[in-house]
């Protein structure tokens, strides 16, 4: 009888244990997602097995594992991620059956990566109109068509981008490589990655009036992609020099944007902060103190955006020096990119470290990341325009 | 955080003073931004360009407070060095101050934890009262904390009847400031020790002078300027022709160089250029072989860019490239004298020859293989899919007379087709910098000039012999006359063609400022790989470095420190009070969240009626 009672505790509790489990909280989605990622992992290991080298396997190990944990942290990734690679592999399978832009109307207007790009900036600049609106008036069902057309554009940069991968090698297999190696193609990957993210932090902080902050940045790029294309007509496809063809640029590339998009949507979330601070001070009968959230919550996102991007820029900084190591025999040279680089991580490490110091708080914070604006967009853009050095390529 | 690091001085002697301002924040906030605003110095100004330059561009006075201030080479300046010397110094203080108390907290028994904290006091907390025994609701709460992930410890106290239970999740995330800033001080350490430091010191102490004189070969370089060979860290390039080896590299310092020796030759047997169709270089590759002193290959292999060659640690990179002393085979037309065979000559790129029977020299520049240009430049219409054409191989000399007067040349060597003519393509440029003036002399049948010499010459000779006739009948007629000697098989419709040709480029040649004309009848093609030379030990700590670096940053941004404490008390009034506290070392927003799941689930195992929240 005890024995029996004793059991049925011991059950009880073990029970109880495994309900709390984050496995637990897991859906049949995550799972499946966890299946289906497992499995094409499986197949690329083994259709390349022979061409891959080691830094090859590292980096496909950290895509899976990184793929896995965002898919199951952030849900919508599992289906945008689905959606792109299922359009972007059509778009290659289309190529590969012979098809063209000139006699596909399909290839023509909506997969080939010129297309894809230019629906993206249709989309963006249609989804900042919409955030402004939103903003202004605060209607439901305007701030959930401005999150879907960010999405929109979202979804179509990245088929854009991974058709365009493929393209790059029909004609001129030898000219073949991973979009992010001229202005063109790095505006795209910077509009796409910094769209995606705000979504995120949308998503998280569950207010979509910061997209009136975030997405007219967003907007400005995509007018400048379409100045680069029509312009500049920076959209064609080109060899690359000898000094681009690196393994380890590829990663440097587009990890660098990743990091500069959350840098940008932490400036703009530390303007928002600003302005709604004042708004607040005056008694708060604004639309700014109205439409924005809470303060402390906008001071979480930016220093979550720049933790995040600090990391990623970390990294993508050493995967620059590493390439620098093997084109040119030094890791650092202080080149005039490199070196505001180095200005940019310095920055952000002193925000960081201010923050965790009691003095500094909220405004001056704020002011800070907002700031920091002018040192990343002369890190990414002014090096590029105004200053000379081994990272020319990226001149108009 | 950073809160509970700096408070907790006690003893105000000066050293404890100067080592707390050392190790403070504010001053390692204060540094970064310093050392951040400096570093936009060097990037504003071209660095390490050559004096004249800067004199140019700021003056002789401006020119010297910027020398004095070290603004040409700002990052090997003393006071660059010292700021992040002083980053550095800051870092190690910091982190011998703070990693014995971190470690001493990662290790810190749980009961510690419980006897130093009050569920109600924590960011997070909330109050319920369970109609559970005391046992069995530490029971659940130790189940529910478990599922977690929190690895609970329970903890009685004897003296007030009351159970508390621990948990605890990033235990190790002060592991994290361990880890980056280690990293950080470890990093500076090797890249000063990449700044050639014992080079530094030799060349301070006066061991090590460089050589200023680079007109001079390697056994005339004074041997102060030679570095040792067992040299631990070096960085060096050296230019080898095709064909040539070398077992030296020089470090350029200041405006003098250094010389390295080598523990092994380089011979380069060959460099090409891979090009794409648009002309555009695809790769530049040095086929080299590497063999010791008593001629035995150690290896050979391919130098690209982005693909060095290593061998016991010495790494090979293509660098650059130069012509290395083509063979050229030319011929030269007298101007003077159009009518007497053309002279022929040889020379190397880079020598100067005489040009007999007038006071010029010719000094060879250069030669290139390849002068891949847009289809546009060269037809109005070009040839429909054919963006660029290759004109094939050129070579620049500058001829200069003793009387001070000369040109620079650029000279294509095959004829260059343009509306149906043939024609010789020759640049020409009296200043330096200048564009080329182009000068086209159609060429004949046999794909050279000599038809056109013979032209001219029969000319000059014709203007002497028949003053007062008609120019333009004698010019037609000396141009058929000479088309019936020397090209009989020429077309009325090339005829015609050559004849405008000619003239125009009769009227071009009176501003022509040398009395011959040289054409490149073959070569012996021969490229220079610029090699860059690196040996650097320490390239695995910084490796290592960079790892650690990430680690931990990962580490502190995403694994924060969060407790857990709950209290369970008997009431008299029969049940158990259960408060429950908790703090996030980060995100306390995340945190929160996570905390209201906890109280939902608290309440619904503990079955707990009158739950109240107080956050
Ligand atoms: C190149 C110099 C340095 C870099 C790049 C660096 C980097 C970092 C980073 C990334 C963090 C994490 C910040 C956060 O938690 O939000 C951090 C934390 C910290 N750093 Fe530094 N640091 C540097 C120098 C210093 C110096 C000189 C000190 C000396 C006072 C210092 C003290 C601290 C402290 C106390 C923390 C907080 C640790 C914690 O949150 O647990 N750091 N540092």
């Amino acid at each position: 009888m005890m024995a029996s009672s004793h059991a049925n505790e011991l059950l009880a509790l073990t029970k109880i244990e495994a309900e709390g489990r984050w496995t637990n909280r897991l859906s049949k989605l995550d799972w499946l997602w966890f299946a289906g990622l497992s499995i094409s992992v499986g197949i690329l290991v083994d259709v390349f097995n022979s061409q891959f080298w080691f830094w090859q396997y590292v980096v496909l190990a950290v895509w899976y594992v990184t793929l896995i944990a965002v898919g199951i942290h952030w849900r919508p990734m599992q289906g945008a991620f689905l959606t792109v690679v299922t359009a972007a592999l059509l778009g290659v399978w289309l190529y590969s059956i012979g098809q063209t832009p000139a006699n596909d109307i399909v290839l023509r207007y909506v997969l080939q990566g010129y297309a894809g790009v230019m629906w993206m900036v249709g989309f963006l600049l249609a989804a900042t109109i919409a955030y402004l609106i939103y903003f202004f008036t605060l209607l439901e069902k305007v701030g959930r068509l401005a999150t879907g057309l960010t999405w929109a554009g979202v979804l179509m940069g990245f088929i854009g981008l991974g058709v365009r991968w493929r393209e790059t090698y029909i004609g001129h297999p030898s000219w073949g490589h991973v979009p992010v190696t001229n202005l063109w193609e790095v505006m795209v990957v910077f509009c796409a990655c910094t769209s995606l993210f705000y979504l995120y932090y949308e998503s998280r902080i569950k207010s979509r009036a910061l997209g009136a902050f975030v997405m007219p940045l967003v907007a400005a790029s995509a007018i400048f992609l379409l100045w680069l294309t029509f312009v500049q007509h920076m959209d064609r496809i080109a060899p690359i020099i000898p000094a681009l063809q690196s393994f380890w640029m590829k990663l440097h590339v587009p990890m660098m944007f990743v990091a500069y998009a959350n840098f940008t949507i932490a400036s703009f979330v530390g303007l928002a902060y600003i302005l709604g601070d004042r708004s607040r001070k005056r008694g708060g009968g604004g639309i700014l103190a109205r439409a924005l959230p809470s303060g402390e919550l906008m001071d979480d996102m930016m220093a979550k955006a720049i933790a995040l991007g600090f990391l990623l820029f970390t990294i993508a900084t050493i995967l620059g020096a590493v390439w620098a190591a093997k084109a040119w025999g030094g890791f650092w040279s202080w080149d005039p990119k490199e070196t505001w680089a180095l200005i940019v991580w310095l920055n952000y490490a002193g925000f960081l470290h201010a923050r965790t110091s009691k003095g500094l708080r909220g405004k001056q914070m704020a002011w800070w990341s907002f700031m920091s604006l002018w040192v990343v967009t002369f890190c990414f853009l002014g090096v590029n325009l105004f200053l000379s050095g081994l990272h020319s390529y990226g001149k108009l | 955080m950073a809160k509970q690091i700096s408070v907790g001085v006690v003893n105000h002697s000066r050293a404890r003073l100067a080592v707390n301002f050392l190790g403070s924040m504010r001053l390692a906030v204060n540094l970064l931004v310093l050392l951040a605003i400096a570093s936009i110095i060097g990037t504003v100004l071209n660095q390490q360009q050559p004096y004249q330059n800067y004199i140019l561009k700021f003056g002789p006075f401006w020119f010297d407070v910027f020398r004095d201030l070290g603004l040409y080479n700002v990052y090997r300046t003393n006071w660059y060095l010292a700021i992040v010397g002083f980053l550095v110094l800051s870092t190690t203080t910091c982190l011998i101050r703070n990693t014995p108390r971190m470690l001493r907290e990662m290790r810190e028994p749980d009961t510690a934890i419980a006897s130093a904290y009050e569920p109600q006091r924590m960011a997070n907390s909330i109050t319920l009262h369970s109609p559970l025994s005391m046992d069995h609701a530490t029971q659940m709460v130790t189940a529910i904390l478990r599922g977690r992930g929190y690895r609970p410890k329970t903890h009685e106290s004897a003296a007030d009847h009351c159970m508390t239970v621990v948990g605890r999740k990033g235990r190790y995330n002060r592991l994290g400031y361990i880890l980056t800033h280690a990293a950080i001080i470890v990093f500076c350490a090797a890249a000063l020790y990449n700044a050639d430091i014992p080079v530094k010191l030799a060349m301070l102490v006066g061991s090590v002078r460089p050589e200023n004189n680079f007109h001079i070969p390697l056994s005339g370089v004074s041997k102060a300027a030679w570095l040792p060979d067992n040299n631990p860290a070096y960085r060096g390039t050296v230019t080898v022709p095709e064909g040539q080896s070398t077992h030296v590299v020089y470090e350029l310092v200041g405006d003098g160089y250094l010389v390295q020796k080598l523990p092994f030759h380089i011979l380069v047997k060959r460099f090409h250029v891979a090009y794409y169709s648009t002309g555009m270089p695809k790769d530049f590759i040095s086929n080299i072989v590497i063999y010791n002193n008593e001629g035995k290959v150690l290896k050979e292999g391919n130098v690209r860019v982005n693909h060095p060659l290593t061998y016991k640690g010495v790494q090979i990179f293509q660098a650059s490239f130069v012509d290395g002393g083509s063979l050229l085979k030319m011929k030269r037309y007298m101007l003077n004298n159009p009518g007497a065979d053309a002279i022929r000559q040889k020379a190397r790129v880079g020598q100067s020859v005489d040009v007999s029977g007038t006071s010029y020299k010719l000094k060879l520049k250069n030669f290139s293989l390849d002068n891949v240009v847009p289809a546009r430049a060269i037809e109005a219409k070009p040839v429909k899919g054919l963006k660029h054409v290759n004109l094939g191989p050129s070579f620049t000399y500058i001829a200069q007379s003793k009387s001070g007067s000369g040109a620079e040349f650029k000279t294509y060597m095959q004829p260059i087709a343009r509306n149906g003519q043939s024609y010789f393509v020759q640049g020409v440029r009296t200043a330096f910098g200048a564009p080329y003036q182009y000068l086209f002399i159609p060429t004949g049948p046999n794909g050279n000039i000599g038809l056109f010499m013979k032209y001219l010459s029969a000319l000059q000779d014709q203007v002497t012999a028949s003053d007062g006739k008609n120019t333009r009948d004698y010019v037609l007629d000396t141009f058929k006359r000479v088309v019936a000697d020397y090209a009989p098989s020429m077309t009325a419709r090339a005829e015609a063609l050559y004849f405008q040709s000619a003239i125009s480029a009769i009227l071009q040649l009176r501003a022509y400022p040398a009395p011959f004309i040289v054409t490149l009848t073959g070569f012996d093609h021969r490229w220079a790989a610029g090699l860059e030379v690196t040996k650097w030990p320490a390239t695995i700590v910084i490796y290592w470095g960079c790892a650690v670096l990430v680690l931990g940053i990962f580490i502190l941004f995403y694994l924060p420190q969060r407790r857990i404490l709950v209290r369970l008390r008997t009431l008299s009034s029969g049940g158990t009070e259960v408060i429950i506290g908790g703090t996030s070392s980060r995100n306390p927003y995340e945190f929160t969240k996570e905390f209201e799941g906890f109280a939902v689930r608290f309440k619904n195992v503990l079955r707990s009626q009158d739950g109240k929240k107080e956050n």
